[in-house]
């Protein structure tokens, strides 16, 4: 035990290379129906167990899109056992927190409690998950508060702005649709908001199957318990598809495009740019993660004036460019996003982006040795820092088992990042941004945007 | 046709006899670099899907973490008055830092904001390092983070980083906290992020930071805590060196300093405290301190308005409603008192938020103010119970939003509410208060961060750490009579209340007292002549 080892003076507990290999190991079973059991124990007195499934939006089509998110409301209003208020009372009484996200490819429902009421939540969540009620009245008045969130988004600009890149980048195919449904800009009345019963019906029994879920714990948790509770409540879930229904993800074409929402009522201009980037599993993802520490963010309230490590946060502060900028990807199984997002005022656009366009360029082609290696320590740090409490911890868990079959251990992470050197990232962000199609998208008083045209012959320099 | 044919092979050949001279001269001058490579197989670099594990790396050897959460918070106390507190946890990474009994409640004496100041200035230039990106970089090479926060009583200064870099972390501590360079041009930069920092709590919808303040100045009418927290946009000119100088040299002094670690070795960070903070001489000098202030907050209760204009405040397309924000709060007590523990419980039981949604279960659907006032009443917007606490007294206040037009009503639900806090708490509800708080407190304390923020404070205030499971027995015993007895201490105490919007409806201050003073809570009648 790390702890009661007498440690020699002048020698941190425990070394950086020793605590790598020695975190608590994540342990992985599957039940005979196909569901994936994992868990990892933190020692802590309080846990976080949830169910993630391989089901979103991209599995819905333009007729039920939105389908996944209403259900996501749906969830919490009452099972055949427990009756919306017994199972609210319930979980108050425990003192636990019960959530859940809907995402382009993944479902989440998860509950944060203490770690001696393990079974209980275990039981809550494969009710919830397995046997939702789903009664008439409940869905009416569900689509009142679905309609209402969606306006609500509409004011997130970031939100508006990112989903409008989906859009566009993947337009035509299911990755284009928004995970809430039809926004209320389109039509309303059409889709979305007329989901049936019927319609969330079908979408559990041909989406929810044992083999796409995973049931993920950490905290106080021990493995053999959480394996022993998920054999009797969810032995039953089934595992088999009915009749010829077999949902294939087809794949999704990116293309490059643009989407201008001008809008000179609106104080500040939000915009983004990206290319396709690399899948989920893609052994380029890590070098194109290191690439956006490289860019990293920035944001007017930082305080740091002119000296910040990125060089674009450094132009973006001394010539004011923007209010707040970040480098974002986002992976799909098959396909990703990789960009930049900028929030800034009408003046200066064009600027930001050209200079956007050039951090892009530096990285393909003169990025040095001492970036790299800041963006090599930046990426380990928010890898390692990010794990800090048992839901960002059991939320890795699930959505790695959902996207590798396994949790990448920290180790291993560590090795791929440090295998990554200053050509190695010019080469992988060649062959993904140099002298490609973006996307790109302008919400707010956007007259300044530069032309799609310009922006395209950005995408490469001339002076090679 | 012809000609055409034959002009095409012309150019062809000439094209290909252009590029053939191009390329031939590039051979020659610059290497074999006429294509751009994109394969990503290269020089060494692994090509295998994340599905698969890497070959090479060592099979890990898992440990086995149990039992730690019991260890006790070592704390030691050097020569200086500087005390040292650690609480072991397993990981590479660390949170240490330094917290300063200091905050906007010691600002009677100097023009308000220093506080504020202090925080945007925080990791700038130092002795040492000459400039912000200096530290960053350093800092980087630890992958660590640096942050400073100031509230009303408390600055705290931290870094995260890995344990081996412990001792340059300190350094760097004892650096910034005591030999910050404060260069001109960094206050300048100071000064803009104030002014912004002042429009944006003016601009968002959100009236929560403002109401804060407003409550403060009301309950602690020009003392202590009631001071502001924010720089008054006046006074942002009036700060500069000799002024933050003067301030620090009486409050930035080892006995009034905590240093504070998570996840390293007591015996470690107390060595790197003496070598670096022990005999380490601030840049302002070591004067005596002369003007520390040692007032006790005394409450007064009052009312703070501000009348604003709320009809257009959404930042979207989507419009916001006109809403007018109250809030009302009434004494409690301060964190080192027993009566602590049983107004938590209360603050938990009173529970609220928004009317949409609470969130989920789980997050106070079943608080009494969702119950008794969010789903009786769907035209109020809002209602939020807090409890802001200090090591001298204490605030339990109400926030609640609605239509100008109904401000009475509004007013006269809460203080009956407030009244209702003095009848006995029923057993289910006590008991679901109790479990969540001991809840939210152990899944608040899985963060590194916040078990830092934790054992500082506390030996900050008291010198020594109550453990969570010894927090959670305490919360175990909290009874009903326990919470009637706080309450009714509460009420006789006088109201603060802070009003925020349109104010045209709201009741005058002495009503507001006589209801609750009253026994049911009511606003007394008021006869108009006209209506």
């Amino acid at each position: 035990r790390l702890a009661s080892r007498s440690l020699p003076r002048g020698q941190a507990s425990v070394s950086y290379a020793q605590s790598l290999l020695g975190a608590p190991e994540t342990q992985l079973t599957a039940l005979d129906n196909g569901l994936r059991v994992a868990s990892e124990d933190t020692g802590h007195a309080t846990c976080t167990v949830g169910l993630w499934i391989g089901a979103g939006s991209r599995y819905e089509n333009e007729r039920n899109n939105g389908t996944g998110f209403f259900l996501e409301h749906m969830a919490f209003k009452g099972t055949k056992k427990h009756t919306q208020t017994a199972l609210e009372q319930q979980v108050e009484s425990m003192g636990a927190h019960l959530s859940a996200y809907t995402s382009r490819e993944h479902t989440a429902y998860y509950m944060k409690t203490l770690a001696k009421d393990l079974p209980k939540a275990v039981e809550l969540l494969s009710e919830v998950v397995q046997s939702c009620s789903l009664n008439e009245a409940e869905i009416e008045q569900q689509r009142g508060v679905v309609l209402r969130e969606l306006e609500e988004v509409e004011s997130n600009l970031q939100e508006v702005c990112l989903d409008l890149l989906h859009a566009t980048a993947y337009q035509g195919t299911p990755l284009g649709q928004s995970v809430m449904g039809p926004s209320s800009t389109a039509s309303v009345i059409k889709s979305g908001l007329n989901l049936t019963r019927q319609d969330l019906v079908e979408y559990i029994n041909i989406h929810y199957k044992a083999p796409r879920m995973v049931l993920a714990a950490a905290g106080g948790v021990n493995h053999e318990e959480l394996v022993g509770l998920a054999k009797s409540h969810m032995s039953g879930v089934s595992f088999e598809y009915e009749g010829d229904v077999v949902p294939v993800l087809s794949p999704c074409r990116f293309t490059g495009s643009d989407i201008r929402m001008r809008d000179d009522a609106l104080p500040l201009a939000h915009v983004a740019i990206a290319v396709e980037g690399a899948s989920a599993s893609s052994p380029d993802i890590v070098p194109l993660m290191v690439a956006n520490a490289v860019i990293g963010s920035y944001d007017l309230t930082y305080g740091g004036g002119k000296h910040l490590s990125s060089r674009l946060a450094r132009i973006a502060v001394e010539d004011k460019l923007c209010h707040s900028f970040q480098a974002f990807s986002s992976s799909y199984s098959d396909t990703g996003l990789l960009g930049i997002y900028f929030v800034s005022d009408k003046h200066h656009i064009d600027d930001m982006m050209h200079w956007s366009q050039n951090a892009w360029m530096n990285l393909c082609t003169t990025v040095t040795e001492s970036d790299v290696a800041r963006g090599r320590n930046a990426l380990k740090a928010s890898l390692v820092g990010q794990l800090n409490g048992t839901t960002p911890i059991c939320d890795e868990i699930g959505r790695h088992v959902l996207n590798y079959g396994r949790r990448v251990p920290l180790a291993e992470w560590n090795a791929r990042i440090d295998a990554v050197t200053p050509s190695v990232l010019r080469d992988v962000c060649s062959k993904y941004i140099y002298d490609k199609c973006p996307a790109v998208v302008g919400v707010g008083p956007i007259e300044q945007l530069t032309d799609y045209n310009r922006i395209r012959s950005a995408m490469y320099w001339l002076r090679f | 046709m012809n000609i055409r044919v034959s002009f095409w092979l012309k150019t062809n050949r000439m094209a290909t006899h252009m590029s053939k001279c191009r390329t031939w001269n590039r051979v020659h001058r610059f290497g074999i670099a006429a294509y751009r490579k994109y394969s990503s197989s290269g020089s060494g670099y692994p090509n295998i899907s994340l599905s698969t594990p890497l070959p090479g790396i060592p099979k890990p050897v898992f440990a086995s973490v149990d039992g730690q959460e019991k260890y006790e918070t070592k704390i030691t106390t050097l020569e200086n008055g500087l005390k040292i507190a650690s609480q072991n946890k397993f990981g590479q990474f660390c949170t240490v830092g330094i917290l300063i009994n200091s905050g906007s409640r010691h600002e009677a004496k100097y023009p308000s904001g220093i506080a504020q100041f202090l925080e945007k200035l925080a990791f700038s230039s130092t002795a040492q390092y000459g400039s912000k990106d200096e530290i960053l970089l350093t800092l980087e090479k630890h992958g660590g983070i640096c942050d400073c926060q100031t509230s009303r009583d408390t600055t705290m200064y931290a870094v995260s980083a890995e344990v081996k870099g412990l001792d340059t972390v300190v350094s760097l501590l004892s650096d910034a906290v005591l030999q910050p360079r404060l260069l001109d041009e960094e206050i300048e930069m100071t000064k803009m992020a104030v002014r912004f920092e002042l429009e944006d709590l003016n601009m968002r919808p959100d009236p929560e930071p403002l109401l804060t303040e407003m409550i403060h100045a009301a309950a602690y009418r020009g003392n202590t805590v009631g001071l502001p927290r924010f720089c008054p946009a006046d006074n942002v000119d009036k700060l500069d060196k000799t002024v933050l100088h003067s301030y620090l040299r009486n409050y930035y002094r080892p006995e009034r300093m905590v240093l504070a670690g998570v996840g390293i070795e007591h015996e470690q960070l107390v060595d790197s405290a003496r070598k670096y903070l022990l005999d380490a001489k601030p840049v302002w000098g070591t004067s005596p301190a002369a003007n520390v202030d040692l007032s006790v907050a005394q409450y007064t209760g009052g009312i703070v308005k501000m009348e604003k204009d709320m009809s257009d405040v959404s930042l979207g397309p989507t419009p916001i409603p006109e809403l007018t924000h109250i809030m009302i709060g009434l004494e409690s007590c301060s964190f080192l008192e027993d009566d602590f523990i049983p107004f938590a419980v209360l603050n938990m039981m009173m529970g609220g938020g928004g009317s949409f949604s609470a969130g989920g279960p789980g997050k106070g659907m079943f608080t009494r103010l969702y119950l008794n006032v969010l789903n009786r009443h769907h035209w109020m917007y809002n209602a939020t119970s807090y409890h802001h606490s200090y090591e001298d007294s204490g605030l339990l206040c109400i926030h609640a939003s609605a239509d100008p037009r109904q401000v009475r009503e509004m007013v006269e639900i809460i203080t009956r509410e407030f009244i209702q806090m003095g009848g006995s708490a029923g057993e289910m509800e006590l008991e679901r208060a109790k479990t969540q708080l001991k809840s939210m407190l152990m899944m608040n304390l899985e963060s590194r961060p916040v078990i830092f923020e934790d054992v500082g404070r506390q030996v900050l205030s008291t010198g020594k750490r109550k453990l969570p499971h010894e927090l959670c027995h305490l919360i175990s015993s909290v009874t009903a009579s326990d919470i009637k007895k706080v309450t009714t201490k509460m009420l006789r105490s006088k109201p603060a209340v802070a009003a925020l919007g349109d104010l045209t409806e709201l009741p005058s201050y002495e009503h507001i007292q006589a209801a609750l003073s009253s026994k049911d809570g009511r606003l007394p009648r008021i006869y108009r002549l006209f209506r």
